[in-house]
């Protein structure tokens, strides 16, 4: 049988599995594994599915115990478990409260603070969805109660909130960095400096919002003295010595990025508890947490490292690559159709699932094309974010959507998302453009 | 029961969270100060691993958190959806078979030639692959339970989908 039609037979089919709720973990691991019997069982030009039983089973074990039997890996857990400890630890939110002093005479500062605040809070948990879930509850019932503008309260936290995926450190990253065998903590760095101006066009757009109607921001009409600017940063120290642990470790060589978010953890459990912030209650339940979020992210891991090496046997992939070099499409064109992708994915799938259904066709072609890895990481993961707020689906705005409930509707979030998704496509198109935006930092290591 | 053991399950995968934290701490920390190291902490470290993600996958399956997407089933009906929720874990036990039978196969491998990791301490290599079978084979007897029970609900006129538990703040990527 023809590898190249089984390998397309079987995206359909994982697609198809997807849109009737199956989870994506099984719908990948369930294909792969029919896909891999049946190439296997016609190996020799007739059906033999006796010969097929050993090496399938094999290729699933082998794809599936070497992921979760990896010390690099680790990180994974220790980064998911210093979000929870360090939000209960209150150390996360002390950026927003350090942000909201320091701001409180801006124009839109509060909406400012939310976005600086997601930007530390991603510093720490790496997660998109966590950091709109959680600076939703904290931010945008402050700026409703204030008079803010109901599409800039919500807009600004669901579009800071995907700063997570790309300031260091981001579960997408570890998992691009798992399949594409890049490393982890060059993507860490890569992400630091489109993180930055991600914030910083977020913040411009604040500001340009509140300036054009200044309706949006009631200013603030109270009194902020030196000394409480000084309280206030003073008391997020906590969020930068760990920023500072997992960059600075990373980049002076001190730390590997496991290392890293291990040292973290152990930090941040001292600082709780000598803060008196954390109980062990709270410790214990948080590492819990840390234990079902886990699992479920290297489910689906499990399940695509299935996939990849089910894909692998089909031969599809170098057949994609053949037909698009056949096509000459200009790195430019090529580059454009990959982004059309993954913003047309993004509309209707969640981060992971997309990176992992199409990271086994897109990378031997990036890498034909003679791309850096790193540098497509960082445009993946941009993609990817803007995903996140993209209607219909936008998985940041439903978030913030059920942190305020029916005080706003969700039409009207999306409404306040334009500006902020409109900045997001120029800072894509400035990453693809500049490719030393991301390899800076990690190229002068 | 099937629930109490899940749970305990979940408190030795939070256990093993924590010892990877700990171990590649004291690593770090002894290697800065005294230029010296716990023996073979990276086998320890994956053998720990092992734990830290298979021991909860029954939880998980449990307390549906495994990530789907809802985009195009949401436009169903109330009753198709709860036979949607029916193939998913249908589709898992089907998913999880071959590696149980892998697992079993490589367990019993390393437990009858007695292989262990190279290293200064000569760990075994059989506690990670039992771990890993263990985990797998209950979780699958959990999606099978699942199955019975969603199919019994649906066909008593009740819905699966309702008081399915909703996502803490940090439970999404």
């Amino acid at each position: 049988m023809d590898g190249t039609l089984i390998g397309l037979v079987a995206f359909g089919s994982v697609l198809f599995l997807l849109a009737l709720r199956v989870p994506i973990a099984f719908a990948l691991a369930a294909i792969a594994t029919i896909g891999t019997f049946v190439i296997f069982a016609f190996r020799t030009g007739s059906f033999a599915p006796e010969r097929a039983i050993r090496p399938t089973s094999s290729l699933v074990f082998s794809n599936s115990f070497d992921l979760i039997h990896s010390y690099d890996l680790s990180m994974i857990p220790l980064f998911v478990a210093l979000g929870h400890i360090a939000y209960r630890a209150d150390i996360t939110t002390k950026i927003y409260h350090a942000a909201r002093v320091w701001l409180a005479k801006v124009p839109g500062g509060v909406a400012m603070a939310s976005v600086v605040g997601c930007g530390g809070f991603s510093a720490i948990t790496g997660s998109s969805i966590a950091c709109a879930s959680t600076m939703g509850r904290i931010c945008t019932p402050e700026m409703l109660s204030v008079g803010y503008d109901k599409r800039l309260a919500t807009a600004s936290v669901a579009a800071g909130g995907t700063l997570g995926s790309l300031i260091p450190p981001s579960v997408l990253f570890i998992i691009y960095g798992i399949f594409t065998e890049t490393s982890i903590s060059q993507l860490f760095l890569a992400g630091i400096l489109p993180g930055l101006v991600s914030l910083l066009g977020f913040l411009l757009v604040i500001f340009i919002w509140v300036k054009r109607d200044p309706s949006a921001a009631p200013a603030f009409t109270g009194t902020i003295t030196m000394a409480d600017r000084g309280r206030a940063a003073l008391e997020s120290w906590p969020a930068v010595l760990l920023f500072v642990i997992i960059v600075g470790g990373i980049y002076g060589g001190i730390f590997t990025a496991t290392e890293a978010a291990a040292v973290c953890v152990s930090a941040a459990i001292l600082i709780g508890l000598v803060q008196r912030k954390l109980t062990l209650r709270a410790i214990w339940e948080s590492l819990r947490e840390t234990a079902i979020q886990t699992t479920s992210i290297f489910l689906i891991a499990a399940g695509a490292k299935i996939f990849v090496a089910f894909i692998a046997l089909t031969g599809v992939a170098p057949d994609i690559v053949e037909a698009v070099t056949a096509a000459e499409l200009s790195p430019v064109v090529l580059m454009l159709a990959i982004a059309a992708i993954y913003l047309l994915l993004g509309m209707f799938l969640d981060p992971i699932g997309i990176m992992v259904l199409t990271l086994p066709l897109m990378i031997p072609l990036i890498e034909t094309y003679g791309f850096d890895l790193i540098w497509f990481g960082v445009v993946v993961i941009k993609l990817l974010e803007i995903g996140l707020i993209t209607p219909p689906v936008g998985l940041n705005v439903f978030v913030i959507a059920g942190v305020v409930g029916r005080e706003v509707p969700i039409d009207r979030i999306f409404a306040g998302i334009a500006r902020f998704l409109a900045l997001d496509v120029l800072v894509l198109i400035l990453i693809m453009a500049v490719p030393a935006l991301s390899l800076l930092i990690p190229y002068s290591m | 029961m099937l629930s109490r053991i899940e749970s305990f399950l979940l408190n030795l995968a939070a256990i093993a969270v924590i010892g990877l934290g700990l171990l590649i701490t004291t690593s770090v920390l002894l290697r800065a100060t005294l230029n010296s190291g716990i023996p073979d902490t990276i086998n320890m470290v994956r053998e720990l691993m092992v734990a830290a993600i298979v021991l909860p996958l029954a939880a998980t399956a449990a307390a549906r958190a495994n990530i789907v997407v809802e985009v195009l089933s949401e436009r169903l009906s109330p009753l198709t959806q709860d036979w949607l929720v029916v193939l998913g874990s249908v589709v898992g036990l089907f998913a999880l078979a071959p590696l149980i039978w892998a697992g079993w196969n490589e367990a019993v491998h390393t437990l009858e030639s007695g292989s262990y990791f190279f290293g200064q301490l000569s760990l075994p290599k059989w506690p990670g692959r039992v771990i890993f079978l263990f985990g797998v084979a209950f979780c699958w007897l959990r999606l099978a339970i699942q199955v019975v029970g969603d199919i019994r609900t649906i066909r008593s006129g009740g819905r699966v989908l309702t008081g399915l538990p909703t996502h803490s703040p940090h439970e999404e990527v």
